[in-house]
């Protein structure tokens, strides 16, 4: 048991579930509290000790389930097959083997002669047929690792477990019965048995052999997933993907929420406040036990962000205003517009609706912009900066999400020049790789001049290099 | 002391607490192996109401510590009291001198008032706050440390100490053990993952949303005077409410305080006029109000869902919609 404990701990490390060595000594402890046989408290005892994180808990139930039970069930099954054949003829697995070892007495023999494996099938012990697979699975030495190895494992498995041998036993023995003058029906019985037993053996085997290929590889599909697609570029996303994606991104919005509220301790303590001071400290005779120290100003960064959402950059703005949407909450103020060539506030639909149709919306221009001309950079800043040039103050993170691609129209850089001056930072996030700017249609060298911070963003490991200098 | 997980799970009912094998057990454990317990979960699951429950059921006083961002060492582990000491100086001012007369020196004078030190850092002049006192209580207390997450990571470093040793280390005095050991129940939200080195420390318990069946005893148990029909009728639209994307999902304390507020309407049975006039009290965004309402008609259906019959007619009002303009 002890064994078993210890491999499913692993198991569960494999698929990502920290399991600490303390942990699985607290399960240890708490299961000899406890009875196992009821299994729901054996689960219990188990997710409560050795898992300690709410999202993990549906991986824990299914490998619970993958690891504990499933295969005795399975096992259970594939020989009440074979004891339903004997049901076909009328006869009863207990009186079967009453007479057949009543006869072995008569031949000077009994059951034991008969190796492990024969017995186990026999008497239909599937405690025993379960460890004998198993370590006959052990010898095998079963490192499986894809689907096409099941056959070969498999086999060296059964091979291990020597069931052709306890076949041959099986056989030889109901020839025996035959020549000691078995009743015919019974005998056809007998035989019919044991060709079920051998069927069930051969399946349960090949069972455990794909039961240990998922165990192994359960998450392995995930992983693979989640490292890919953070080096995907944002152009080739499909729907279950941009929804895995959403899953990564709210992950990074709360550590920038963590790091926030680390800095914001570190700030606290700003001058020293006398009149608090000596308030307080009136009860101690005027002598300043305890200092009182200003609060300085919450320093929570404003952001207001420019979202191209021409067709060119679709699929990025999508993702885009996905990441804004999540850091609405870690900022204290988030105003969001959007932007071809007119350019019209978004942020009113983001703070309302659903993630998701919050996005469509902002997408097709909130209602406010027409998303079908051409993209203009320099008529969409001039549009800002003649109207919301106020929403920018200077704790405002101005963000820019675009290709700058102007389809040749007037760039007027001075409109960013004075959104810049005003600003705290102004960060551009380009999809294009720094030696396409200022190439072609390209005007990301007129208003590079303008830019605290201009980064290449396609993929999320991109974005998480610049979300650290946009912050700290 | 609890004899088996049955016990706690009768226990808990019989103070009005419904919980399922997977609540008790965790319970039953935390007793047996002395270990804290880290309970998760949405807001409103009852993650406070099992630490009550469970005080109310062991007999122990409970101590509760409220986190916040902010707290610090001074709220939550002990205080000096500086006036207090202060106030003693100045009585005792005469004491000293006498104390004094002896030396001639400067710093023998200084050492003489230094051997004294412990009259003034003595248990005397510590205030404790919750944390010592769960330790140094007589009686063993229950200790709920409330809304974990909401604390600075720091302070988590405090904690590891009282959860693990189950002492107090109070560099002047010395080292607080605790007399017999406090059950710790620690709640989080979730709004900050918590350390590894405290998760290891702790038993951890998920409290889901309640099934139907659970939530329907629940209400029975802390609303007995709401009628069965009502109950039925409640808990069916819950469960429905909760499929829906809603920003806030209502949990069952909404739950509870809807029946409550049926009750004082001295409604007994749920149609359109009356949820459309109380939705607010399950409900606390405005858009969410607005999402519920456009699903009202769903919502209040008798069947389940999937039944065919009577889906299609009550489905069709707010079906053409889209599309005007195509």
């Amino acid at each position: 048991m002890q064994k078993k404990i210890l491999e499913f701990a692993d198991i569960l490390r494999k698929s990502g579930i920290r399991v600490s060595t303390a942990e699985t000594i607290d399960a240890f402890e708490a299961l000899d509290l406890l009875s196992l046989d009821e299994r729901e408290q054996f689960r219990d005892t188990l997710r409560a000790t050795m898992v300690k994180r709410g999202e993990d808990v549906p991986t824990f139930d299914e490998l619970f389930d993958l690891f504990w039970s499933g295969f005795y069930d399975s096992l259970r099954d594939s020989f009440g097959d074979a004891a339903n054949r004997l049901g076909d003829f009328g006869v009863d697995l207990d009186e079967l083997l009453k007479q057949i070892s009543q006869m072995l007495e008569g031949m000077d023999g009994d059951m034991g002669d008969l190796s492990e494996l024969a017995q186990a099938m026999l008497t239909a012990d599937l405690n025993q047929i379960e460890q004998l697979i198993m370590a006959a699975a052990n010898a095998a030495e079963i490192n499986i690792e894809n689907f096409l190895q099941i056959g070969f494992f498999s086999r060296r498995t059964l091979e291990q477990m020597g069931l052709d041998d306890a076949g041959g036993e099986l056989r030889d023995l109901a020839a025996a019965l035959e020549a000691a003058g078995m009743d015919p029906q019974q005998l056809a019985a007998l035989r019919e048995f044991i060709d079920g037993l051998m069927d069930a053996a051969r399946k349960s085997v090949r069972n455990f052999t794909e039961r240990e290929l998922q165990k192994q590889n359960h998450d392995y599909m995930e992983k693979f997933r989640r490292e890919t697609l953070l080096e995907k570029s944002f152009y080739h996303l499909s729907e279950e993907e941009v929804r895995k994606m959403r899953e990564v991104v709210e992950r990074l919005a709360q550590k920038i929420k963590n790091i926030l509220s680390i800095r914001r301790r570190r700030l606290n303590k700003g001058k020293l406040d006398l009149h608090q001071t000596l308030r307080k400290n009136m009860a101690l005779g005027g002598v300043p036990f305890n200092l009182i120290f200003k609060q300085r100003k919450k320093d929570r960064p404003k952001l207001v962000i420019l979202c191209d959402v021409s067709s060119s950059v679709a699929n990025v703005s999508r993702f885009m205003l996905q990441f804004c949407y999540s850091l609405q909450e870690a900022f204290s103020k988030i105003r969001s517009y959007v932007f071809v060539a007119e350019l019209g506030e978004v942020t009113h639909t983001m703070e309302e609706g659903d993630i998701n149709e919050a996005i469509e919306e902002a997408l097709e221009g909130g209602g406010v912009i027409n998303v079908y001309t051409r993209s203009n950079f320099g008529h969409a800043f001039h549009h800002f900066w003649q109207n919301y040039l106020s929403a920018i103050d200077n704790k405002t993170t101005v963000l820019i999400l675009g290709d700058a691609r102007n389809n040749y129209n007037d760039a007027r850089a001075w409109c960013l020049r004075d959104i810049h001056n005003k600003a705290k930072n102004v960060v551009w996030l380009n999809p294009e790789s720094p030696s396409a700017w200022g190439f072609g249609d390209s005007v990301m060298d007129r208003y590079r001049p303008y830019i605290d911070v201009a980064e290449e963003c396609r993929n999320l490991r991109q974005l998480n290099a610049v979300i650290d200098r946009l912050i700290l | 002391m609890f004899e088996s997980v049955d016990h706690v799970e009768r226990e808990l009912a019989s103070h009005q607490y419904i919980c399922d094998k997977r609540i008790a057990t965790v319970v039953f454990l935390a007793e047996k192996l002395e270990k804290p317990v880290l309970v998760e979960g949405p807001a409103g699951v009852g993650k406070t109401e099992l630490a009550n429950a469970v005080s109310k059921v062991t007999k122990r006083p409970m101590i509760r510590l409220q986190c916040y961002e902010g707290l610090d060492e001074a709220k939550a582990l002990y205080e000096w009291e500086y006036s207090k000491q202060l106030l003693y100086t100045q009585i005792l001012k005469d004491r000293f001198t006498t104390l004094m007369d002896g030396a001639s020196t400067l710093r023998e004078a200084a050492s003489l008032v230094g051997k004294e030190d412990s009259v003034f850092f003595s248990d005397h002049f510590l205030v404790a706050r919750p944390l010592l006192r769960a330790i140094t209580s007589e009686e063993a207390p229950l200790l709920l440390v409330d809304e974990v997450d909401k604390s600075d990571p720091e302070f988590e470093a405090f904690l590891l100490e009282v959860l693990s040793d189950y002492q107090v280390t109070v560099p002047e005095i010395g080292t607080f053990e605790a007399r017999s050991k406090p059950i710790v129940f620690l709640t989080s939200n979730n709004a900050r993952e918590m350390s590894d080195a405290l998760k290891r420390r702790c038993i951890h318990l998920f409290i889901d949303f309640p099934s139907r069946e659970v939530e329907e005893q629940i209400l029975a148990a802390k609303v007995p005077d709401a009628g069965e029909a009502l109950i039925e009728d409640l808990v069916r639209m819950m469960q429905r409410l909760r499929e829906l994307d809603l920003k806030k999902t209502p949990s069952i304390s909404e739950t509870l305080d809807w029946a409550r507020a049926l009750l004082a309407l001295n409604a007994n049975e749920l149609n359109e006029d009356i949820v459309n006039d109380t939705f607010n009290v399950i409900l606390k965004y405005e858009g969410d109000v607005r999402k519920a309402q456009g699903e009202l008609t769903k919502l209040l259906e008798k069947k389940s869902p999937e039944s065919p019959t009577n889906a299609p007619e009550n489905a069709k009002p707010d079906a053409p919609k889209k599309g005007a303009l195509h």
